[in-house]
């Protein structure tokens, strides 16, 4: 109990209750806008903490993130159009009962379990990153460096429908991340006798181009989104014989989101369907599923408000991101030069104190912002799209140049947005290329670091306990996955041949 | 053929060129046994087999399936020729930022945008967007102390 009393020290020394609710206020209007997924939200605001405290920019992203994943359902449930993938499983149920004329009381479920999900998942954050972050502390170059390749591993599972084009977008972001002064000798690569990309490309700039400004650029060929013809909306919270009921959903939607949010790529989308069929299968009330069922409500954002916290377990402890979002609040922690895991708990544990500080904060300043924030949701929802874009192009623009006062990143994220546009029209996957750019300099420079130790002996990874286990560690997962690939074509397939 | 086709074709010339480039990397004395050249040169090769798989997955796929195979997809290409127009609003700003300075530059961007993307320019747009670009002003450079290019402005009234 003693931690107590420096948390609640810390409540009224940092600025970590204004960084909260603005987070999850941001967030809601974010997550409520269709296209606008948590991870844009988050990297919209990556500019402006860089003047910030650092506890305080940390906290605000991430509760962005926790805003976000309640913000998605909102349009879902008023205009059948969810605001974040993993809102997609929340529709079903959300909009028939908006249909029923239960707008309000959905949200209220949706808002609810957001946030039970939310302390479930904070609860097993706390608990399971400080382990994984004290086995990390008797880590070497090699143990590093394997890390690194676990990080990297993690591909196989992020690919979508094409590992190769998975694999081509990690290779791009290990190409991106060797831009700039080399480790180990000092010599420029790949600079072009430019002085600004000496020091490399800075992930922030990566992220905002592919994530932001090439959803701008396929945004501006989408259609208008669909507007509510409610102006004004109260959330009912569920009675008493309801909070009963939603008991069972609620615990699924929880053990369901620990799990999903654990396992990189996984993420909110996945755990949300997954938690709804899950509800269903265990619901005493089948019938209902589909047709208007609050426990089809319950489950999915249960799970995706778990997510949001248990999605950071690997990337605090190990420095992995598993998500898009988690990439983006990693991005947010090399802005101030806070490296995620094993040392981040030595050197900095009081970030990572007012972090969980912070995610509590934010999971009950849901309750307060959620409800505030309706009737600006809703007005958010159905100003005109072209406003909407503008006002983004406007904040990502004058942000980026805040950075460092440099032009050349305004053209650097351009180009990154062309990039992102590119992909998109090929279809290849972000978060590898996130994972590369981010990770690249980790797994060369202690390649190197550990050769040069080992007199050049490769043996020196296998030696060293950790990294072997590491590395057999991502070998078993990239088999898995492969493995989990291959029966997953051979179920698309087989019915066709029966 | 399908994008994966020439998603390769474009993959193996990028390989290519960067090959070259971390070939031309110059030698330190400082060097490890490995050198500033030697991860880059396998990312190179690693990137051009990848390529290389796709491109002949791609005309595998259009030897089995016919000529009728290939799909849009995602995107398709209005969203290429209206991402052409943002991409031409956003040169547009970063060229005109340091000389015009960033309020009026910023008044521009949104109301190009908001034009570009089907909105009436008004009274009531304008109005918006230099409100718009004056409230953006008023945060970075007053509230965050984090300034914005003033332009030529200063210049020309210094005179």
């Amino acid at each position: 109990m003693e931690f107590l009393l420096p948390a609640f020290k810390m409540l009224f020394t940092t600025p970590i209750v204004p960084a909260a609710f603005a987070g999850v206020a941001w967030g809601i209007l974010g997550g409520a806008l269709p296209g606008i997924s948590p991870s844009i939200t988050m990297a919209l605001l990556l500019p402006f903490t860089y003047s910030m405290d650092s506890t305080a920019a940390v906290v605000l992203l991430a509760s962005t993130y926790v805003g976000a994943e309640y913000g998605g359902s909102i349009p879902a449930i008023l205009i059948r159009t969810p605001g974040t993938n993993a809102a997609a499983a929340t529709l079903i149920d959300g909009y028939a009962m908006k249909e029923q004329g239960k707008a309000g009381e959905a949200l209220g479920i949706s808002l609810y379990c957001g946030v039970v999900g939310g302390l479930v998942g904070l609860v097993v954050l706390v608990l399971m990153t400080e382990w994984l972050s004290s086995v990390a502390l008797a880590f070497k170059p090699t143990s590093y460096f394997a890390l690194g390749i676990l990080g990297l591993s993690v591909i196989a599972s992020l690919s979508g429908d094409s590992l190769v084009k998975g694999l081509l977008a990690g290779v791009f972001g290990l190409m991106i991340a060797s831009i700039g002064t080399d480790p180990v000798s000092g010599v420029n690569r790949f600079t072009f006798d430019s002085s600004e990309l000496l020091s490399g490309i800075p992930p922030i700039l990566v992220m905002v181009g592919i994530y932001a400004i090439s959803e701008l650029f396929i945004q501006s060929g989408a259609k208008q989104w669909d507007q509510t013809t409610q102006k004004d909306l109260r959330i009912k919270f569920p009675s008493l014989a309801m909070w009963k009921r939603l008991a069972l959903p609620q615990t699924i939607g929880s053990l369901v989101g620990i799990v999903e949010g654990i396992t990189p790529g996984a993420g909110g989308t996945v755990s949300s369907f997954l938690a709804y069929n899950e509800a269903r299968r265990w619901s005493r009330h089948k019938e209902e599923f589909g047709k208007g069922s609050p426990e089809g409500v319950a489950a999915p954002e249960a799970a995706n408000n778990t997510v949001a916290c248990t999605a950071l377990i690997p990337m605090l402890g190990l420095g992995i991101p598993g998500s898009n979002s988690a990439a983006i609040l990693l991005g947010g922690f090399m802005i101030h030069d806070l490296i995620p895991g094993p040392m981040l708990f030595s050197k900095h544990a009081h970030i990572v104190d007012g972090l969980y500080l912070g995610l509590l904060v934010a999971t009950f300043a849901m309750v307060i912002v959620g409800y505030l924030f309706m009737t600006p949701a809703i007005w958010m929802v159905n100003r005109p799209k072209p406003y909407l874009m503008a006002f983004i192009f406007a904040l990502v623009m004058s942000g980026i140049f805040a950075v460092e006062n440099s032009l050349f990143h305004l053209w650097i994220v351009l180009g990154f947005g062309v990039v992102g546009f590119a992909m998109r029209w090929f279809n290849v996957p972000f978060l590898p290329m996130v994972l590369g750019a981010i990770l690249g300099f980790m797994v060369e420079s202690n390649y190197r670091r550990s050769l040069v130790l080992s007199g050049g002996d490769h043996m020196t990874f296998i030696d060293d306990r950790i990294s072997a286990g590491l590395l057999a560690f991502s070998g078993l997962f990239v088999l898995g996955a492969l493995v989990r690939r291959g029966i997953d074509e051979w179920r698309r397939l087989s019915p066709r041949e029966g | 053929m399908n994008k994966d086709f020439y998603l390769g074709v474009i993959g193996l010339a990028f390989a290519g060129a960067y090959y070259a480039m971390a070939e031309a990397i110059p030698r330190s004395m400082l060097a490890d046994n490995v050198g500033a050249h030697g991860l880059p040169r396998v990312y190179a090769a690693v990137f051009a087999v990848l390529s290389l798989i796709l491109v002949m997955r791609a005309v595998l796929l259009r030897l089995r399936a016919g000529a009728g195979a290939d799909g849009e997809g995602e995107i398709t290409r209005i969203h290429l020729t209206r991402a052409a127009g943002m991409l031409g609003i956003g040169i547009f700003y970063i060229v005109a930022l340091p000389w015009i300075g960033y309020i009026p530059a910023l008044a521009v961007l949104t109301a190009a945008t908001v034009h570009y993307q089907g909105g009436r320019i008004t009274r009531r747009t304008i109005g918006l967007t230099i409100g718009g670009a004056v409230i953006l002003w008023l945060i970075f450079v007053v509230v965050l102390d984090i300034p914005q290019p003033a332009g030529l402005w200063p210049e020309i009234f210094a005179r």
